[in-house]
């Protein structure tokens, strides 16, 4: 109540200018350009950060040696002591100063693992919460996740919180501070606990440093999924122009006969942290993926730039990898039902087996990355994950055959959208929902896939309808794309109160006779005005 | 002693509950605006009377607590990023006292509580300071300050004192001998040794089937009556926490000449509250102000009436009569209300319809 829009009001201007320089480096950050190995690395460090941190017996620096932070992490350091302690860079400097820190005191790929949807900016992410007190104390202004990104030495995370007064020094008297001995528990419980948790040094550090890295550089197989728009599947070339800097091009298709080529540039920090900025069809889009550690798979997600809540899972293999099924495309068929089935993947060649009680009516057509069938389920034929063959590829995960849509539920199963637009400086944020068919099997439930469905809005509750939310937060398209109404207070809302609301979001599908339904809620807010690379 | 005519008149205020203004003296309201302005408003005429730029102020500069000198001629403020407390003249606009909180490797920030003593001599100043290193920030203890109001532009600290951590609001007692520190509890100090003479507690209250009340207090709107008031919100723990009454509204009161302390839930909690006051005529009669102007019966514990306002306000003001109310802080309005119906009476702008976000309006006679 009081609380929560006390918080909001006490921002100071000076963070927001600086959340606003960091977001602007962030989208700077894919463009890096700096070699693997950077010789000058450590010297840089030095002769750009040594007037105030002092080099330490180990020839580290003060603090600086005493972190390990994602190359977002490292960027938001640098952005800081930029704005806020005049640290004079160039451009070229520095990039080579997120390359070179990155590198040599980065996150080993499992140690992200719990976290990629932090840099991944996901909309629909569900926080990861590994110590209740850390995220009690911390939480109320950003994400758990920020912190678990980060490695630090106790000594350095009792610096953080000695630093959190000093920057901000509401933190003691604000909702959710104010209520206990924060400075307290800040420097005497959390650090601690923080140190056991995210240490400084790990066997999985030592053991990435060690490995040899492999390159990107190659052809890639491409599936996805887009949100709205449906799965797609592709290819993607990556080529080296200079030390871990790459150019990527993309020729994707969409299921629903849509096609979007794409080019643009990537950086590889830490071995495996890949970050590409591209030109997807019209769009600038901005890629965020993980590398396996074998080099043989790419994974995370892309999002518009400047609308980061629209945007796409994907997942690449090598297309000289070993045959395998990597999607099927749609993802399921109804018991009893004929349709058009698209297999995709790699070095696929032979026989296609559907499993058993689906049968290939015929084959429609054939190349190692594709193979497109019309397939024939039996009334009877078992339901559930279906097994898949093609020649030596098999895959038991790709596809579902179902009796019946049991349960109806929306993704994500609450949702967000921001005002924004009006001419402010901020877009609009969407929300974009799907309807997800789900099979019972027992207790569990088993998710067979998108369905499409006629989308619909109201008020969430009384309070809403006074305030006639429905009427000014947003309108609903036809795929589920909720696009929130304008920035700013309006004269017409009680209160001059601007667009923001508290809705239900429905969606409603025919699955043969039977119609079901599902509803999410979603809140329209207001901008994200502190917004950095790491939220 | 010096004693002011308005600072009498302000001790018998607190006994008499209402009184005139001084011969000869208007009455006006004092508040700030983003970046760097101080507004005075005469507030028979219903307009901006005067507007001063604020010294010092570096970039992104927002002002804070307001406190008015007990003649009525300097209005002190917190600004400078809460780093600086100026006295600006209320006829001049010069500059006519400074106390910076920060120098010498600590920067100093004072979280909205400062006050001025009643015989307009001293101010006390709490600072949350902090140590910079070349790498790193130290937390140092926090500490109130007690500086001459004639130390001119370059205020040193008279004497200081320890003080608790979250203290957001200080007052001085009407009679000068005690200084009260709002934190978890309200700390009452000796202004003089900083020797802590009582408590009234707040967070530890102990009421059976009640949690601890939360409340952002940083607004010392007590002008007119010389009781510090604030709105709390309070959870009952024998509620489940989806009973209606499981959230209630109190309004929390501590009287400075009498330092006697009241509180009272008035309604299951269903609207924001940021600020009171108590009025002068009626002493069991609180308003409260966010996006409704409430009209509260600490007494009986009843909401007596409300209305919806044009946009938020976060501070609210009665005059000396009672009649009126002023709201201000937060958007670029200054609204005037009539205190018995909650008619809607006036609404000025602000120059520039500059924001006046978290600064105090305070309401004062010169």
């Amino acid at each position: 109540m009081n609380t929560a829009s006390s918080a909001a009001a006490w921002r100071s201007m000076a963070l927001m200018a600086l959340m606003a320089l960091l977001a602007l480096a962030a989208a700077a950050l894919p463009c890096a350009a700096a070699p693997a190995a950077n010789p000058a690395g450590a010297t840089l460090v030095v002769a750009e950060c040594g007037d105030c941190h002092k080099v330490r017996a180990d020839g580290s620096l003060e603090r600086i040696g005493e972190a390990r932070r994602t190359p977002e992490g490292w960027e938001m350091l640098i952005g800081r002591m930029t704005l806020i302690h005049k640290v004079q860079l160039t451009e070229e400097k520095r990039r080579a100063l997120v390359k070179y820190l990155s590198d040599s005191a980065g996150l080993a790929p499992a140690e992200t693992a719990n976290w990629r949807y932090l840099p991944e900016r996901r909309p629909d992410a569900v926080e990861r919460i590994d110590e209740q007190l850390v995220a009690d104390t911390c939480t109320r202004c950003h994400s758990y996740g920020r912190i678990a990104l980060e490695r630090r030495s106790e000594a350095d995370w009792l610096r953080l919180s000695h630093f959190h007064v000093g920057q901000y020094p509401s933190i003691e008297i604000q909702s959710n501070g104010r209520d206990r001995n924060w400075w307290d528990i800040a420097s005497k419980q959390v650090p601690p606990l923080l140190a056991k948790h995210y240490p400084l040094a790990s066997d999985a550090w030592n053991k990435w440093q060690a490995q040899t890295w492999v390159k990107p550089s190659g052809d890639w197989r491409v599936v996805g999924h887009r949100p709205g728009w449906g799965d797609y599947e592709g290819k993607a070339t990556i080529a080296e122009t200079g030390a871990d800097e790459y150019s990527i091009t993309m020729d994707l298709r969409y299921a629903d006969g849509r096609v979007e080529k794409a080019s643009g540039k990537a950086a590889l920090f830490t071995g495996f942290e890949w970050r590409a900025s591209l030109k997807q069809g019209d769009q600038e889009v901005r890629q965020v993926f993980a590398l396996s550690e074998d080099g043989t798979r790419l994974q995370g997600r892309w999002f518009l730039r400047d609308v980061d809540t629209l945007g796409g899972d994907l997942s690449a293999t090598r297309s000289d990898g070993k045959a395998q099924i990597l999607s099927v495309q749609p993802e399921y068929l109804k018991a009893g039902a004929t349709a058009k089935i698209a297999i995709h993947g790699v070095g696929l060649a032979g026989a296609v087996d559907l499993g058993p009680g689906v049968s290939v009516v015929r084959e429609l057509s054939r190349s190692p990355e594709t193979v497109v069938v019309e397939a024939k389920a039996t009334a009877n034929a078992p339901g559930g994950k279906h097994p898949l063959r093609v020649g030596a590829a098999s895959s038991s995960e790709a596809f579902t055959v179902y009796q019946r849509i049991d349960a109806l539920r929306l993704a994500p199963e609450r949702g967000m959208a921001r005002i924004g637009g009006n001419g402010g400086t901020l877009a609009k944020q969407p929300a974009q929902f799907e309807a997800v068919g789900y099979v019972k099997r027992g207790k569990k439930e088993l998710r067979i896939g998108v369905f499409p469905a006629r989308w619909s809005f109201d008020n969430a509750n009384a309070n809403a309808k006074t305030f006639k939310d429905a009427s000014f937060a947003g309108t609903l398209e036809a795929n589920g794309l909720f696009v929130p109404g304008d920035a700013g207070p309006n004269p017409k809302r009680k209160f001059r109160t601007n667009n923001a609301g508290d809705l239900k979001v429905t969606a409603t599908l025919l699955d043969g006779q039977r119609s079901l339904k599902a509803s999410a809620p979603l809140i329209v807010t207001v901008q994200r005005w502190v917004d950095p690379p790491l939220r | 002693m010096r004693l002011t005519r308005s600072a009498l008149l302000l001790a018998g205020l607190a006994v008499l509950g209402t009184a005139a203004a001084p011969a000869g003296a208007k009455d006006y309201l004092v508040t700030a605006t983003h970046a760097n302005k101080m507004v005075i408003i005469d507030v028979a005429a219903r307009k901006v009377d005067k507007v001063y730029p604020l010294p010092n102020s570096r970039g992104g500069n927002t002002p804070g607590t307001l406190v008015v000198s007990p003649d009525g001629k300097t209005v002190y403020i917190q600004h400078n990023h809460w780093e600086t407390i100026s006295g600006i003249d209320v006829d001049s606009g010069r500059e006519v006292f400074r106390a910076e909180l920060s120098g010498k490797g600590v920067r100093g920030k004072s979280t909205f509580a400062f006050d001025v003593s009643p015989d307009g001599k001293e101010l006390a100043i709490y600072v949350d300071p902090v140590q910079l290193l070349a790498g790193e920030y130290r937390v140092q203890d926090t500490y109130i300050a007690i500086y001459d109001t004639a130390a001119g532009l370059d205020a040193k600290p008279l004497r200081s004192f320890a003080a608790p951590r979250r203290t957001t609001l200080l007052g001085y007692s009407t009679d000068g001998a005690k200084l009260y520190a709002l934190s978890w509890d309200v700390v009452i100090l000796d202004p003089k040794t900083g020797k802590q003479i009582g408590t009234h507690p707040i967070r530890h209250w102990g009421r059976k089937n009640f949690g601890e009340p939360d409340a952002l207090t940083v607004w010392p709107l007590w002008g007119a009556t010389r009781i510090f008031s604030f709105p709390y919100v309070v959870a009952r723990t024998d509620r489940k926490p989806d009973a209606p009454d499981a959230l209630l509204s109190g309004i929390f009161q501590l009287d400075l000449s009498t330092d006697k302390v009241r509180y009272k839930e008035f309604e299951n909690t269903s609207v924001v509250l940021f600020s009171s006051t108590i009025s002068p005529l009626r002493p069991d009669e609180a308003y409260s102000v966010y996006t409704t102007l409430s009209r509260i019966d600490t007494k009986k514990g009843k909401l007596l009436k409300r209305v919806d306002l044009e946009q938020t306000f976060y501070n609210i003001n009665v005059s000396r009569d009672g009649k009126e109310l002023y709201l201000g802080g937060a958007g670029p309005l200054l609204a005037f209300y009539d205190a018995e119906t909650l008619a809607h009476l006036a609404t000025i702008h602000m120059p520039d319809d500059a924001d006046q976000a978290t600064a105090a309006m305070r309401y004062f006679s010169h």
